[in-house]
C-alpha cells in the first residue's frame, strides 16, 4: 500500500467535502476490495476518509414519491443485514439471494450496499500490476483481449477492455430496476437510475460507473414490484461456493394465470456491467410462462453473444441460465 | 504397577490439538524475535532475458528502508547447494516469470511491500519458452535414468491386434500447492550461527541445503519448525526464499521476518507440472489385459529438470504381458515444478483408471471385475512378491460399502431432478518405504512417575506426527501417554527423514520404537536380572531406582525388506450429481478403501485419508494453474483465480481401513497414507462423471464449460 | 496521565472535548482530564478528522501520550501514524501504528496474538478472520485504524483460563483440522455462525428465504455453505462440520472410524 492519511469521517457533509477536495482520495467503508486492491498497488490513494460511522445503514419504507411503497437500503448498511432484513426477505428476496450467492459470510459482514455496487473487476490483468490493462492504466492495452479471457465478457465489449463487472447484488438491482441516491459536495441528492449508473467500457474502461469522484451513496431505493413470489438468483461457478460467477441470472416475473405479465431478466459474469436481458424481457411479456418460451427468450438474447478466444461456453451456459433461472423462479425456487 | 493399556491403533485425538485450537502453535511467523526488520522479495516481470539496470532511487528514500539487496551486492552464494528452483541473486540472468530478482528490508512490512512497488527494473528480453502447446514437440528424454524408457514384451504388436483397445490421451494442468501457511522465515544471527524458523518436511534437508547454499558447515544453520501449516511437497526441498532471508538479517544485523505473499507463490516454491499423458490398453474379449503404454510428455525449468513419475502406477497395478512406460520432456521458462501431493502417481492414475474404466466400458465388463481380472500375483515391474496388497479386497469390501450394486451400467440411466447421478470406481496405490532415522529417547523418574522424552529432527505438516509418535512410545515404555514428550521439527534433535514421499510414519515410529525397545534392554541388561515376562522400561525405571536414563538408534529399514514390493494400495468410489443446465458437479459421496499396513491411529489416519480425498476432488474438478502463453505469467496468482474447494464442495466423504498386517515392510508393518489418499480420486470422479452424463472428460480440471 | 492530574484546559481544549464528549465535560472540567477520559477521547478521535487536523487534538493526544502509550516499540519512522484504542480480548488496548496497517498484521506484530494467521492477506482464505463487535470479519481486510472503540476477539480469547470453548473441545474431538494453520479463523468463524443462526440468518442454499424469521436449525449443507469463506487445505471439512453440527445443534455427532 502506499502511504495515505487515514481520517475517520463524522458527518456527511465533511465527508463528501474531504473528497471531493482531493482526486486522489478515497471513501473508505468495508474495504473488502478497496484494501484488496491497495496491496496489489492497483489502487494508489493518498487519503482514506472512513465513513463507516455515519448514519446511512437504515433499511426502511419508502413513505413518499415514486418509489412510495418501496423499501431503501442504506449505503453503509452491511450486506449481510440487507439480505436478512425481514422486509428485504420479505417483498425482495431475489436481492437476498444475490447477495447471499456471493463473497463469504465474513465478507458480507464487513462489505457495504453502496460499496459493493462499486466493486472492481476481478480480471487478472487488472490485478497484477506488471500486466497491461486500460483499465488500471490507459493506453497500455488490454491484456486479456487476446490472453487469458475464459473469465471474460461477451457482451458490449470493446477492444480496450473485455472485463466483467464482479457484483451479484448489483445484477439483482438491475433486474429489480433500483436507483442509486447519491450526494454530492454541495449537498445535493440525486437518483441515478442502475441502468445509467453503470457503464460499458468503450474507449474509457478506466471509468466503471457514471458516478462522478466526490459524490457518496447515500442510499439504493428498490421500487414497489409484484415479483416476490417468483424470482430467482442463479449463479454457477467454478465451485460449489465463495467464487466468481463464470455466469449468473437475476430472474423475475409477474404473472397472472400462467400468463407473464412483467418479466426481468438481469446476467452478471458476461459484460462490464450488470447486463440487463431486455430482448428476452420482451419476448417473454403476454406469453406463457412455459420453457418452450423461456428458451425462446433465451435464444434472442445470446443471439447477440460475442464470444472471446476462451468464452464461448458462456454463450450456451448463458442460454440454459436463462432457462433454469426463469424455471426456479416460477416453481418458487424448485427445479 | 499398574497395567497400562495399549493406545497404539487407537483414535485419540491430536497431541497437538490443544495448541492448535488455542492459536497457541508457533508456526514459522510466530516465534518471537526482538527487533525483527520486515523483508520482501521483489520479482522479475518477464520470463526470460537479463536484468539491464534497476533504478532503486525512490526506494531507497522511501520512509523506513534499510537495505535494498539484488544480484549487484548479495553475497556469493552456492547455487548448488541444494535448495531448489534458482533465483538466488546471482545473476542478472531471467529464467522464468516471477524470478526473485531483489529483497528489499525495512522498519515495517508496509514499509518494505511500498519501497519495492517504487523499484524501476530494466531487462534485455528475450523470447520466452513458455507455451507448452507449441513446445510439446521438442520434448525430449529425460535425463534422470530412473524415466529410461521402460519396455516389457511389445506393446505395439499387441495394440495391433486387439479388437479391445483404448489410446487416449488425459491432460492435468499445472497445479499449485497452495499449502494455507505462506513459506515465511525468520531469520536471526548469532554470530557466525544463524537460526532459521522456518517451515520444513524434510528439517535436516532443509539445514544442509542451507548450510551449503550459504557456504556455511550444516551446523551453523539451526532449522526450528515445530508446526507446519501445510506443506504437500513445497516444504520438502527449500527454495530460495530461506536462503535469502539468512542473507537479508546479515545484511541488516537484525533478525528479518520474510514471508512470500500468497501471489507470490505461484512462481517461488515449484508447482505441479501440465502432464499430457498417452495411455493404450488392449484386452482380450474377456477382459485380459494384453498391453499397458503409458506416455508422458511434460515440461521443466529451462535449467533443471523435474519429472513427475506419472508413469508409475502403471508399472504395478495390472497384469500384462507387454509394457511400455516413457517421459518426454521439454524445458521451459516456468519455475521448476516439484513434487506435489502423490507426486506422479495422482495424476497418472488419473490417466491410467480412467482408460481402465474406458476399456471396461467396451468391453461390457463392470470396472471391478475388470481391475480384479488384472490382478498381478507379483510385481509386474521387478517380479518381487508383495508384501502385502489389498487391492481386490478394497474393490470388493468397498463395492459392498459404497452400494455399488445400485450403479447403472449405462450413462444417463440415473436422474434425480435436474441432475445425472453417476458411480465412479477407481484404484490406486504408493510406494511404502523406511528411510534411516535416529531417535533420542530420555526417561526421568521422580518417586513413581517416569517421564519420557522422545527427541527426532521430525517433521509434522497435520500428519499426526506428533500424536503417532507419543502412542508408539507410550506402549513401547510402559507409559500413559500423558507422560510422553515428543520434540521434533528442530535441526538440533537427531537426524530424521522428511515427512514426503509417505515415509514419515514408517521411519519416525519404526525409528522412536526400536530407540525404545532398545533401551529396554538397556535397562534389562543394567539390572542384571532375568526376567521371564520383560518388564516395561518404565517398571525397570522403578523398580532399579533409576533417576535419568537415555539412548539414542540410528535406525534403519530392515534388510528383508528388499526382497519385496511394498506399497500401499485403495479403491476410491465416488457418486457424483452432475446439474443437467449448468454443468456444475457436486461429489455427493466418496469412499476411499485403503490397504495401508498397521494403523497407527485411526482418527488421524481417516483424516489423512479425506485430506487426499478432497485434494483430489480438487484436483478433479476445480483446481488449475493458467499461463499467458505470451509472457510466461500466472493469471491464476491468487486464492479467487485458483480455486481450491470450498466446504460446500465436499459432500459425504468416508474411509474404510483393511486390518492388514505386512509382516515383511518394517517392524511395525507400517505403510504410510499421506499419498495414497489423493491416488485414483481424480479418475473415480472423472469415471462418475462420465457414468452420470456419458461425457468422458479426459482434460482436468472438469468444469461446468467441459461438461456442457 | 496521572488520575488525579487537574490539567487547567485552554478554551480550543474544552471547545474540543465539548464536540467530542459532551457528557463527560462537567467531569472534566471539575476534576480534569483523568486517564478514562484520554482513552475515550483517543477512541473518538483515533486518527480522525481531528487527530489529522486539529492542533488542539494534537497537543492533547501528544501531551499524554508519553504516560499512556503502552512501552511498546513504535518504529521511528511511521507515517501517518494512528493512536487507536480498543478492545482486543477483553482488554483495552492502545497503540499507534502506520495508518497501512491491517488489524491482523497488529494482532500478529504489535499485540502479540499470532493465533490469527496469514493465509492470503487479501480475504481470499479466511485464516485470519476475528470477531469484531460480534461479526466475523476479516482482520486482513480490515484497518487498524477503523477498530477504535470496536471489540475484537481472536483466537486467543474464546477460552476462559483452562477451559476451552465448546467449538475449541469439538474441533478437537472431531479433528477439524490436520496441519491447524486455518483452524483459528475457521473456530473464530465458527463461533460467529452460531449467533448468526440464532439470528435466523439465511444463505445462499436456504430454500424459501421468505418466512418470517427466527433461529434457524442448520443443516450440514447450510453449515458448508456459511463456512465456505475458510479454506482448509488438508481438507478436514468434514471433521470440521461435524464438530461445528455437534456444538450448534447441542446433540453429540458420532464418530466412526471403519476399518475390515
Amino acid at each position: 500500500m502506499r502511504p495515505f492519511t487515514y481520517t475517520r469521517a463524522t458527518d456527511a457533509t465533511s465527508a463528501i467535502k474531504l473528497l471531493a477536495e482531493n482526486p486522489h482520495a478515497k471513501f473508505l467503508a468495508g474495504g473488502t476490495n478497496l484494501l484488496d486492491l491497495m496491496k496489489e498497488d492497483v489502487e494508489r490513494p493518498t487519503a482514506l476518509i472512513d465513513i463507516s460511522d455515519l448514519d446511512l445503514n437504515d433499511i426502511k419504507p419508502i413513505t413518499a414519491g415514486v418509489n412510495q411503497g418501496g423499501i431503501s437500503l442504506g449505503g453503509l448498511g452491511k450486506n449481510t443485514d440487507a439480505a436478512n432484513h425481514p422486509l428485504v426477505r420479505q417483498h425482495y428476496p431475489l436481492l437476498s439471494q444475490a447477495i447471499l450467492a456471493g463473497a463469504s459470510g465474513q465478507i458480507r459482514n464487513m462489505a457495504t450496499n453502496g460499496g459493493n455496487l462499486l466493486q472492481r473487476t476481478r480480471c487478472p490483468y487488472f490485478y497484477e500490476v506488471a500486466m497491461p490493462c486500460n483499465k488500471r492504466e490507459p493506453g497500455t492495452g488490454c491484456g486479456a483481449r487476446d490472453g487469458i479471457n475464459r473469465m471474460h465478457a461477451i457482451f458490449g465489449w470493446s477492444e480496450h477492455c473485455v472485463a466483467v463487472y464482479p457484483s451479484d447484488l448489483a445484477v439483482a438491482l438491475t433486474a429489480l430496476d433500483a436507483g442509486v441516491i447519491v450526494r454530492s459536495a454541495n449537498g445535493q441528492q440525486r437518483r441515478i437510475p442502475i441502468a445509467d449508473f453503470y457503464r460499458l467500457p468503450g474507449d474509457e474502461p478506466e471509468k466503471d460507473t457514471n458516478l462522478p469522484h466526490g459524490e457518496l451513496i447515500t442510499a439504493i431505493e428498490l421500487p414497489k414490484n409484484r415479483f416476490a413470489n417468483q424470482s430467482y438468483y442463479l449463479k454457477v461457478r467454478d465451485r460449489a461456493s465463495y467464487a466468481f460467477a463464470l455466469v449468473s441470472v437475476a430472474a423475475a416475473l409477474e404473472t397472472e394465470g400462467n400468463t407473464i405479465k412483467q418479466a426481468r431478466i438481469a446476467m452478471g459474469g458476461v459484460a462490464h456491467k450488470p447486463w440487463r436481458a431486455l430482448k428476452a424481457e420482451q419476448m417473454l411479456v403476454g406469453k406463457e410462462a412455459t420453457e418452450a418460451n423461456f428458451k425462446l427468450a433465451a435464444d434472442a438474447e445470446m443471439a447477440d453473444a460475442k464470444p472471446l478466444t476462451h468464452n464461448a461456453f458462456k454463450v450456451e451456459l448463458g442460454n440454459r441460465s436463462i432457462v433454469l433461472a426463469l424455471r426456479m423462479a416460477v416453481n418458487g425456487g424448485k427445479a | 504397577m499398574k497395567e497400562v493399556t495399549k493406545v497404539t491403533g487407537t483414535p485419540i485425538n491430536r497431541i497437538d490439538g490443544i495448541a492448535k485450537v488455542t492459536g497457541k502453535a508457533p508456526y514459522s511467523m510466530d516465534h518471537p524475535v526482538k527487533n525483527p526488520a520486515y523483508a520482501i522479495l521483489f520479482k522479475s516481470t518477464v520470463a526470460a532475458g537479463k536484468i539491464q539496470a534497476i533504478d532503486m532511487t525512490a526506494a531507497e528514500k522511501a520512509p523506513g528502508v534499510i537495505a535494498i539487496i539484488t544480484h549487484q551486492n548479495a553475497p556469493k552464494l552456492n547455487v548448488k547447494g541444494g535448495l531448489r528452483g534458482g533465483a538466488l541473486l546471482q545473476s542478472p540472468e531471467i529464467e522464468f516469470f516471477g524470478q526473485h530478482i531483489g529483497i528489499v528490508v525495512a522498519e515495517t512490512f508496509e514499509q518494505a511491500r511500498y519501497a519495492s512497488r517504487l523499484i524501476q527494473v530494466t531487462y534485455d528480453k528475450k523470447e520466452p519458452k513458455v507455451d507448452f502447446e507449441k513446445l510439446a514437440g521438442q520434448a525430449r528424454l529425460p535425463k534422470d535414468k530412473e524415466k529410461a524408457d521402460a519396455r516389457r514384451g511389445d506393446v505395439q504388436t499387441a495394440l495391433r491386434q486387439a479388437t479391445y483397445k483404448v489410446e487416449e490421451v488425459y491432460e492435468t494442468p499445472i497445479e499449485h500447492h497452495h499449502p494455507m501457511e505462506p513459506h515465511a522465515t525468520i531469520a536471526e544471527w548469532n554470530g557466525d550461527h544463524v537460526t532459521l524458523y522456518n517451515s520444513a518436511q524434510i528439517v535436516n534437508g532443509a539445514q544442509t541445503a542451507t548450510a551449503a547454499t550459504l557456504n556455511l558447515k550444516p551446523e551453523q544453520v539451526r532449522i526450528v519448525s515445530p508446526y507446519i501449516g501445510g506443506g504437500f511437497g513445497s516444504k520438502g526441498g527449500q527454495w530460495a526464499n530461506l536462503a535469502l532471508a539468512a542473507v537479508a538479517a546479515k545484511h541488516v544485523n537484525r533478525p528479518v521476518k520474510l514471508a512470500l505473499t500468497r501471489q507470490q507463490m505461484v512462481n517461488s516454491v515449484g508447482m505441479r507440472q501440465h502432464n499430457r499423458q498417452k495411455i493404450s490398453l488392449a484386452a482380450t474379449a474377456d477382459g485380459k489385459l494384453t498391453a499397458l503404454a503409458h506416455e508422458t510428455t511434460t515440461h521443466c525449468a529451462i535449467n533443471d529438470e523435474f519429472v513427475e513419475p506419472c508413469g508409475d502406477c502403471s508399472k504395478v497395478m495390472y497384469d500384462t504381458p507387454n509394457s511400455l512406460i516413457t517421459y518426454r520432456v521439454v524445458p521451459m521458462n516456468l519455475i521448476l515444478p516439484t513434487y506435489t501431493r502423490g507426486p506422479g502417481k495422482s495424476t497418472g492414475s488419473f490417466a491410467l483408471e480412467s482408460a481402465m474404466d474406458e476399456l471396461a466400458y467396451k468391453l461390457k465388463m463392470d470396472p471391478i471385475a475388470f481391475r480384479i481380472k488384472n490382478e498381478p500375483d507379483r510385481d509386474p515391474s521387478n517380479g518381487k512378491p508383495w508384501s502385502s496388497r489389498a487391492t481386490v479386497q478394497c474393490l470388493q469390501e468397498g463395492a459392498k460399502a459404497f452400494g455399488w450394486e445400485n450403479r447403472k451400467s449405462e450413462p444417463r440411466q440415473n436422474q434425480q431432478g435436474n441432475y445425472w447421478i453417476g458411480y465412479g470406481v477407481a484404484a490406486g496405490t504408493y510406494p511404502a518405504h523406511q528411510r534411516p532415522t535416529s531417535a533420542l529417547v530420555k526417561l526421568k523418574r521422580t518417586g513413581d512417575h517416569v517421564a519420557a522424552t522422545v527427541e527426532l529432527a521430525a517433521a509434522d505438516l497435520g500428519t499426526g506426527t506428533y500424536t503417532i509418535l507419543t502412542q508408539t512410545a507410550a506402549d513401547a515404555l510402559g507409559l500413559p501417554i500423558q507422560n510422553v514428550k515428543v520434540n521434533i521439527g528442530d535441526s538440533s534433535l537427531p537426524p530424521a527423514a522428511g515427512a514426503v514421499g509417505s515415509v514419515g510414519a514408517a521411519s519416525y515410529a519404526n525409528a522412536v520404537n526400536d530407540a525404545c525397545v532398545k533401551l529396554t534392554q538397556e535397562l534389562v541388561v543394567k539390572s542384571g536380572k532375568q526376567f521371564f515376562v520383560r518388564p516395561t522400561a518404565a517398571q525397570l525405571m522403578r523398580s532399579e531406582k533409576i533417576t535419568d536414563y537415555q539412548t539414542r538408534v540410528d535406525s534403519k529399514p530392515p534388510e528383508s525388506a528388499e526382497a519385496y514390493s511394498a506399497h500401499s494400495f485403495n479403491a476410491n468410489f465416488a457418486e457424483v450429481a452432475v446439474h443437467q443446465s449448468t454443468g456444475m458437479i457436486r461429489v455427493n459421496r466418496f469412499l476411499a478403501v485403503t490397504g495401508a499396513g498397521t494403523i497407527l491411529n485411526p482418527k488421524t489416519a481417516r483424516s489423512q485419508i479425506i485430506g487426499g480425498n478432497v485434494w483430489g476432488i480438487g484436483m478433479a474438478l476445480t483446481e488449475e494453474s493458467v499461463v499467458d502463453p505470451r509472457w510466461g505469467n500466472f493469471v491464476t496468482r491468487s486464492l479467487a483465480d485458483y480455486h481450491v474447494p470450498t466446504h460446500l464442495d465436499i459432500g459425504h466423504l468416508d474411509a474404510i481401513f483393511i486390518n492388514e498386517k505386512d509382516e515383511h515392510v518394517n517392524t511395525l508393518g507400517v505403510k504410510g497414507i499421506g499419498e495414497v489418499g489423493i491416488v485414483a480420486v481424480a479418475a473415480a470422479v472423472a469415471n462418475a462423471v462420465f457414468n452420470a452424463t456419458g461425457k468422458r472428460i479426459r482434460e482436468l480440471p472438469i468444469t461446468p464449460d467441459k461438461v456442457l | 496521565m496521572d488520575e488525579h492530574e487537574s490539567p487547567e484546559l485552554t478554551e480550543d481544549e474544552k471547545q474540543l472535548f465539548a464536540d467530542l464528549m459532551p457528557e463527560d465535560l462537567t467531569e472534566i472540567m471539575d476534576k480534569g482530564v483523568n486517564r478514562r477520559h484520554f482513552l475515550k477521547l483517543m477512541t473518538l478521535a483515533g486518527g480522525g478528522i481531528l487527530a489529522a487536523q486539529s492542533a488542539v487534538a494534537e497537543q492533547v493526544l501528544t501531551r499524554s501520550s508519553s504516560e499512556t502509550l503502552p512501552t511498546e516499540l513504535v518504529p521511528d519512522s511511521l507515517e501517518n501514524a494512528v493512536t487507536v484504542a480498543c478492545k482486543v480480548n477483553g482488554k483495552a488496548r492502545t497503540f499507534t501504528i502506520d495508518s497501512r496497517m491491517t488489524l491482523l498484521d497488529t494482532l500478529r506484530e504489535r499485540l502479540d496474538l499470532t493465533g490469527s494467521k496469514k493465509g492470503c492477506d487479501h480475504g481470499q482464505c479466511g485464516a485470519c478472520t476475528v470477531i469484531v463487535n460480534g461479526s466475523r470479519v476479516l482482520s486482513c481486510l480490515t484497518l487498524a485504524a477503523s477498530c477504535a472503540g470496536k471489540t475484537v476477539q481472536t483466537i486467543e480469547g474464546l477460552a476462559q483460563g483452562n477451559r476451552l470453548h465448546p467449538m475449541q473441545e469439538a474441533f478437537l474431538k472431531h479433528d477439524g483440522f490436520q496441519c491447524g494453520f486455518c483452524t483459528p479463523g475457521q473456530i473464530c468463524s465458527a463461533v460467529a455462525l452460531l449467533d448468526e443462526a440464532k439470528k435466523g440468518h439465511a444463505s445462499y442454499v436456504t430454500g424459501n428465504l421468505r418466512p418470517p424469521v427466527g433461529p434457524v436449525k442448520l443443516s450440514n449443507e447450510e453449515i458448508r455453505e456459511r463456512m465456505s469463506g475458510n479454506i482448509c487445505r488438508c481438507g478436514a471439512y468434514p471433521n470440521i462440520v461435524a464438530a461445528i453440527q455437534e456444538v450448534h445443534s447441542g446433540q453429540s455427532v458420532e464418530q466412526v472410524f471403519r476399518s475390515v
